[in-house]
């Protein structure tokens, strides 16, 4: 199994830990990863809004890398997966658009053919082949309450991001993160508003304080339920979770922080690697105590 | 500078489909904690006051693009197409935030849409190499041809 690896730009270089156990997970589970001289996604909470042209042409180039090297395109961040995911289908289906992008294109040398897929870490992940791989590992149980926040533009709108997994009402409601940490012993716990936003978008255009005040509101629900953990597949959403606790708590300290994890963190732990390799050590909201509490991520974990 | 017809991104018939149920405005996350122009509004304002009234407004950019109003859209009217839309036309008419408007011509300039500050040291305590350039030129020649100057100069 080979993919090209669009790493965007908030993993390599703001959570490089992400990309660190990223890449260990999928080396263990016989995922080949490729690099390729990726630009920007760019963001469909940015340049779509401001130059939507722009948006389309850059997301074309990138998908053209990955077609010109025969490969499906494996995203690490909800807001990559769905600009790429969406502006894959727009060149696929419009004919008219596509005609204009390849024109642009074509002096650097590319054209956009619709050959290839996108997908994102969850889903490849979640493929049968990789658990049943998943499974025969040693796994280290990591029994702690989860409550998994999956990232809007990971999984809406259904109809671009899931077009063949949509319900008779045409829509979707994510469960892979739930279901794969529950492999490995996690406790997925349910909480009111689990498919709302973040807030990151409104804070990192508008404003800081408001977007903050919506990742509060997610918080009070999370903590409802006594959940220990929060699970993302997104490193925007990462940062207004484990960033936001921080600067939330220098106004009320009523609720007590969460330690906030990527995906491949959590199975990376189970598989043994150390809270360091993963690169916890570097997440604001520390994990260290729960961790320790549930013998997990030490260092002698690591290489039996 | 060249304007854009909101009609090619949105069906201007759709905006007649809204009954004003205000579905989406209550299940907008932004409208929750910021004043109000929800989804809904937005909507009535373009039927009433015209969309060149409604790109005036800095509040459109409230928004988070989380897609819930569409999705939770009774008469499936593409919402968030039209928030995309009004925002388009904003921006070349000069009403695009601070923040934004920085974050965008760092990525015209730069290729990547964040700052990379003492990049090598971090990424090696996490055991990676150095992150690879990206062809900084080729992106900029795409950006100048598809006209990104009309709303950013970089």
């Amino acid at each position: 199994m080979k993919y090209a690896l669009y790493l965007g730009c908030a993993i390599p270089i703001k959570y490089p830990g992400f990309e660190a156990a990223t890449r260990m997970v999928c080396k263990r589970l016989g995922i080949d990863l490729i690099d390729l001289p990726f630009g920007c996604c760019p963001p469909p909470t940015s340049m779509k809004l401001v130059h939507y042209d722009s948006w389309l042409a850059l997301a074309a180039r990138n998908l053209c890398l990955a077609e010109e090297n025969g490969l499906d395109l494996l995203t690490l961040c909800s807001g990559c997966v769905n600009t790429l995911k969406e502006a894959n289908q727009i060149l696929k289906k419009n004919d008219s658009k596509r005609r204009k992008i390849n024109k642009i294109l074509e002096e650097h040398n590319h054209n956009f053919k619709g050959t290839i897929q996108v997908t994102h870490i969850l889903d490849v992940l979640y493929q049968d082949s990789i658990v049943e791989k998943l499974l025969r590992e040693k796994l280290i149980d990591i029994p702690i309450r989860v409550g998994c926040h999956y990232g809007c533009h990971y999984f809406r709108p259904p109809q671009v991001m899931y077009p063949e997994e949509l319900s008779p009402a045409e829509s979707y409601v994510p469960v892979k993160m739930d279901h794969l940490l529950s492999l490995i012993g996690m406790e997925p716990t349910e909480y009111s508003r689990k498919f709302l936003c973040c807030g990151s978008p409104l804070g990192a255009n508008m404003d800081q304080d408001a977007g903050y005040a919506i990742t509060r509101q997610k918080l009070i629900h999370i903590h409802e339920r006594n959940i220990q953990a929060i699970s993302v597949v997104c490193p925007s959403c990462f940062e207004q979770f484990d960033m936001g606790q921080i600067a939330l708590s220098r106004k009320t300290k009523d609720l007590p922080k969460i330690p906030t994890f990527y995906l491949t963190q959590l199975i990376g732990l189970s598989l043994g690697m150390s809270a360091k390799e993963v690169g916890l050590d570097v997440h604001r909201v520390k994990s260290k105590k729960l961790l320790e509490s549930i013998n997990v991520g030490g260092q002698n974990n690591s290489k039996d | 500078m060249t304007t854009i017809k909101i009609w090619n991104f949105f069906p201007r018939e759709a905006l007649y489909e809204c009954y004003q149920c205000a579905r989406c405005t209550g299940s907008c996350p932004a409208m929750e904690v910021a004043p109000a122009y929800g989804p809904r509004e937005t909507i009535l304002k373009c039927l009433n006051l015209g969309h060149e009234a409604v790109v005036q407004d800095e509040k459109i950019w409230l928004c988070c693009t989380c897609n819930v109003c569409e999705d939770r859209c009774p008469q499936k009217i593409p919402i968030s197409d039209l928030l995309v839309a009004l925002r388009n036309s904003a921006a070349r008419r000069g009403n695009i935030p601070g923040k934004l408007g920085m974050a965008i011509e760092l990525l015209a300039k730069t290729g990547r849409s964040m700052i990379v500050h003492q990049l090598d040291e971090m990424r090696a305590h996490h055991g990676l190499g150095p992150l690879p350039p990206i062809p900084v030129d080729e992106i900029k020649q795409i950006l100048k041809k598809t006209k990104l100057n009309d709303v950013i100069d970089f």
